[in-house]
Formats: structure tokens, C-alpha cells, sequence
């Protein structure tokens, strides 16, 4: 068990630092993400992805493919696919009972960001 | 990227509630009620249990940060690096990041062994709040309430039940000292009598006890395993104390008439001997066990006793073994003085007439019964005839 937390404790710590690195060194890089999330996508566009399938939707100003997320959902897809094709910005922010999504869900979210609302 | 972040997501998720589950798990064998314990297998099994799952769980929470760093790399390196920083986050992963830092605290320290005791435990206890915290982070980000509350309440009760019953004593039996003797330098021997319903004790057993005030005398009060020596007439029984920390080395100086609370008993070391011939080899304090179960009366079959000291001075029980030896034929005692190099250890083997027949009980050092080990297996003694305890509760 001593050789598990040791090695455990050094690969652990050797890959934060590698994160911390690139993070830090190279920010901008992977470049092909970075370009597609600056895409500009039409509201009439999103509303072509509608279904639990291919589900899109808007999230202040921003745009999100959540289709592989949705078996994910915490409380399952239902309270999400309504949404598919739509803004949800006031759903995502109030859960339409006036409590927000958590940290973590914020942390998620970028994953699936593929554009941004065109205007 | 779409693609692959969900895996990454989905990994990150899977290994924090496994990792979680496990370290929860980890705190049930740390109940210790006599009765439990005896049904599990013994206070060594339920503490290797506990070891493996505190150490696989830590081990799969350690990749649930790296993995939701992964599921972020493909966006950018930064926002990799921003989603796990410890700094600038919300509380709940603050959270997270304080309870890992707290379980890596506390098990760094779990594996140094030349710790004090106390300093030791002090530091294990670390690791409670690691746990808990571990479980209110899950609970706060997770946005699964359910599962985490249920972790939490496991966790709280399986702390509170070892809090109260064992580290407080509220489980403990009460006892008084009866006699004390010294028996070499260093080692005195504490008889006590029971205030209430006797512990069910054997010989090769030992107890946890926590010795309190007397007319003359302030103890520790702290739990502290002690083998027991004897068992007496009407519950009474004996147990060994060297002096080998601060709380032992204040019971040299142990009068009768002090209050100790007693919990236990624990162990299993003698009750499997079978009917072969026996080999017991004993290091130092080691001995201990062995007294209880010669003081029982003469030896029911041939019994060699290998006591290895560093000093005569240090020889506990020495002399009452040498007369036990004049006066039952089937007991032979084996005594030398031995350094860590256990040089007459080979010597003293070999007038062991069957060797290879006997069944082994070894009390002592782990180097000792390491070194042993090795020798038997060169004499022809099988493994599974060797039964050692190392009375450690590390």
C-alpha cells in the first residue's frame, strides 16, 4: 500500500504540473477547438438542432452541443431536451426554480461550446 | 473535442464517487467492537481492509481532478489548468482541494512508521475530516445530494461509534490495579481486578487499557494495547507494560489501587495450535503471550520456547520461565542474547529435535520474525505453519 500512495502521490503531482505548465506557457494552444468555438452560429441555425439526437442550444450568447451530455444529466435528459434548439440562458441560470446550476455544471459546460450566437 | 471530453467527464465522475465509496468504506473497519472484530477475522484482517480501501480510494480521487483537467485540454491548456487550480474557485472545489490535501497529509504520515505513537495517531486522525470533506465536496458539485448525504451519514456514524466507544471508553470495562511487579528493566507487570462483569479473556490475547488516578498516581488515561500475561482467579488478569513512550514510561511507577477502564479483549494469536509439537519464538516483550498461555499449566504437547533479549536486564519473565522449564518435562526454553544480527537464532534452531513437524508461533520485532521466517523455510517448515504477531496497532 506504500508503493500505491507514493507512485499514486508522485504521478498525481507530476501531472498537475504538467497542466500548470501548459496552462501557463502555452494558453492559447489547441487551436482547432479555439477556432470553432469562435464560430458564429444563427438562432435559426440552433433551432435546426432540436431533437434529443442533435440537440444544440443557446447559453448566453454562446452556443452548445449537448447531445452527448444529455444521458449525463444529473436528474436525466428530460429537463434539458425541452430546451434543445432554443436559448435556455434563463433555464440554465435559474433551473426555472429560482436556484442556479452548480460550480461543477459551470465547469462543464465549455466542453460542449461550439460557437458563439451570431448577432 | 466533443467527442472525447465526455469520456474524460465521465471518467472524472466515475473515479471521485468510486474513490469516495471507498474511503467511506475504509472507516468501518476501524469500528472496533471486540464481538465485530472476532466474527471478521481478527483486528489484523479488519486493518489490512482498512489500509487497502483507504489507499485504493485516495487513489482513484487523486484521478478525478486530472481527468476533468483532460476533459478541458483539447479547449485549451489554460482552460485545462483553470478548471482544476487551487485558487480563484469556488468554495466546493476549494473544498475538494483541502480535503486532498488533508488525506495526502494524513496517509503520508500513516507510512511513517518511526513516528511517535501519539505524533502518529495525532496525524492519522487527519484523516477524518479528509473523508468528510471529501463527501461534502461530491455533494456540493455533483448536484447528487442523495448519494453524497447517504456517504456522509455512513461516514459520521462508523466516526462517532469508534469516537465515543473506543477512543472515549464509553464501551470500557472497569477495572482496579490489584499488584504490581517489575519484571526486568523497564517492564513491570500490572494485575488487575475487575470493578464489574470480567472480560472474556485468553491467553495470547491482548486488551486495550487506559490507566487512570490512584492515592499516589496520575495515568495517561489514554488507550494503549497491552498483552495479556495471565489470567487469574474470579476475572483477574495481568498484562505487560514496557516502557516504550511517554504513557508506558509513566506506568513504570504504577501503584495499586488506580482506576483503569479495559476494552477488548482482541487477538487470536494461540488458539489455533493444533496438536502438533510446538516452536514458540519470542523477541524481547515478545514473550509476553507465551507466559500467559505456560502460567494455563503444563504444556499439553512438546514446547520449545526460543527467548532472544538484547540484556539479561531486559529478560522479563526470565527466571519464572527457567523454573516452568525445571519443573514440566514437555517444556523446553531455549534463552540467549541476541542483537538485530540474531546470531544464536540459527544454533538454537537446530536443537529443535522435529523442527520441520512443529507448528510455529513467533511474537517479536518484525525483523525477527522476518529473519525467522526465512530460517524455517530452510529447515523445512511450511509457511502455513508459522503464525507471528506483531501486537502493532499501526
Amino acid at each position: 500500500m506504500r508503493t500505491l500512495f507514493l507512485s499514486s502521490t508522485l504521478a498525481f503531482w507530476i501531472t498537475v504540473a504538467a497542466f500548470w505548465a501548459g496552462g501557463t506557457w502555452w494558453p492559447g494552444a489547441g487551436g482547432g477547438q479555439a477556432t470553432a468555438a469562435d464560430r458564429e452560429i444563427a438562432a435559426a441555425e440552433v433551432a435546426r438542432h432540436a431533437v434529443p439526437k442533435d440537440c444544440w442550444m443557446i447559453i448566453d450568447g454562446r452556443v452548445y452541443d449537448v447531445t452527448r451530455y444529455l444521458p449525463n444529466h444529473p436528474v436525466g435528459p428530460s429537463m434539458v431536451v425541452p430546451w434543445c434548439g432554443k436559448d435556455a440562458s434563463e433555464a440554465y441560470c435559474t433551473k426555472n426554480a429560482g436556484r442556479p446550476h452548480t460550480a461543477y455544471a459551470d465547469q462543464l459546460l465549455p466542453a460542449y461550446r461550439i460557437g458563439t450566437l451570431a448577432h | 473535442m466533443a467527442t472525447t471530453a465526455p469520456g474524460w467527464l465521465t471518467l472524472s465522475s466515475a473515479l471521485a464517487w468510486a474513490g469516495t465509496l471507498l474511503l467511506v468504506a475504509s472507516l468501518l473497519p476501524m469500528v472496533r467492537e471486540p464481538r465485530l472484530v472476532a466474527m471478521l477475522g481478527g483486528l489484523d484482517r479488519m486493518l489490512r481492509w482498512h489500509h487497502r480501501l483507504g489507499t485504493l480510494g485516495y487513489a482513484l480521487v487523486l484521478g478525478h481532478p486530472l481527468a476533468l483537467a483532460a476533459a478541458r485540454w483539447s479547449a485549451s491548456p489554460r482552460a485545462a489548468w483553470e478548471a482544476i487550480a487551487p485558487w480563484g474557485q469556488p468554495v466546493g472545489v476549494t473544498l475538494g482541494w483541502a480535503a486532498l490535501g488533508l488525506l495526502m497529509a494524513g496517509l503520508a504520515s500513516t507510512f511513517a512508521m518511526r513516528l511517535p505513537y501519539r505524533r502518529w495517531r495525532w496525524l492519522h486522525r487527519l484523516l477524518a475530516p479528509g473523508v468528510l470533506g471529501g463527501v461534502a465536496h461530491a455533494g456540493l458539485l455533483s448536484g447528487r445530494a442523495a448519494p453524497a448525504l447517504a456517504l456522509g451519514a455512513i461516514a459520521l456514524a462508523a466516526l462517532g461509534w469508534r469516537l465515543l466507544r473506543a477512543d472515549l471508553g464509553l464501551a470500557a470495562s472497569p477495572y482496579r490495579v490489584e499488584r504490581v511487579a517489575m519484571r526486568a528493566a523497564g517492564v513491570i507487570e500490572a494485575t488487575l481486578a475487575p470493578q464489574a462483569a470480567p472480560l472474556p479473556v485468553q491467553a495470547g490475547q491482548f486488551v486495550l487499557a487506559a490507566f487512570g488516578e490512584g492515592p499516589h498516581y496520575h495515568g495517561c488515561d489514554e488507550f494503549h494495547p497491552f498483552t495479556v500475561s495471565g489470567v487469574g482467579a474470579g476475572g483477574t488478569l495481568s498484562v505487560a507494560v514496557k516502557a516504550l513512550g511517554p504513557c508506558t514510561r509513566r506506568l513504570q511507577a504504577l501503584q495499586p489501587g488506580v482506576a483503569v477502564r479495559l476494552q477488548g479483549p482482541f487477538g487470536d494469536f494461540l488458539d489455533d495450535r493444533g496438536a502438533a509439537p510446538q516452536l514458540w519464538v519470542a523477541g524481547g516483550i515478545g514473550v509476553t503471550p507465551f507466559v500467559a498461555a505456560l502460567r494455563e499449566g503444563p504444556v499439553r504437547r512438546p514446547t520449545t520456547l526460543v527467548y532472544l533479549f538484547r540484556d539479561r536486564r531486559d529478560a522479563a519473565f526470565l527466571e519464572e520461565l527457567q523454573a516452568l522449564a525445571a519443573a514440566d518435562r514437555g517444556f523446553e526454553l531455549l534463552a540467549a542474547e541476541a542483537d538485530e544480527r540474531l546470531a544464536p537464532l540459527e544454533a538454537m534452531l537446530a536443537r529443535v529435535p522435529g523442527l520441520g513437524g512443529r507448528r510455529v508461533h513467533a511474537c517479536g520485532p518484525a525483523a525477527m520474525v522476518d529473519a525467522l521466517r526465512g530460517r524455517l523455510a530452510r529447515h523445512g517448515v511450511a509457511a502455513g505453519a508459522v503464525r507471528a504477531e506483531r501486537f502493532d496497532f499501526r
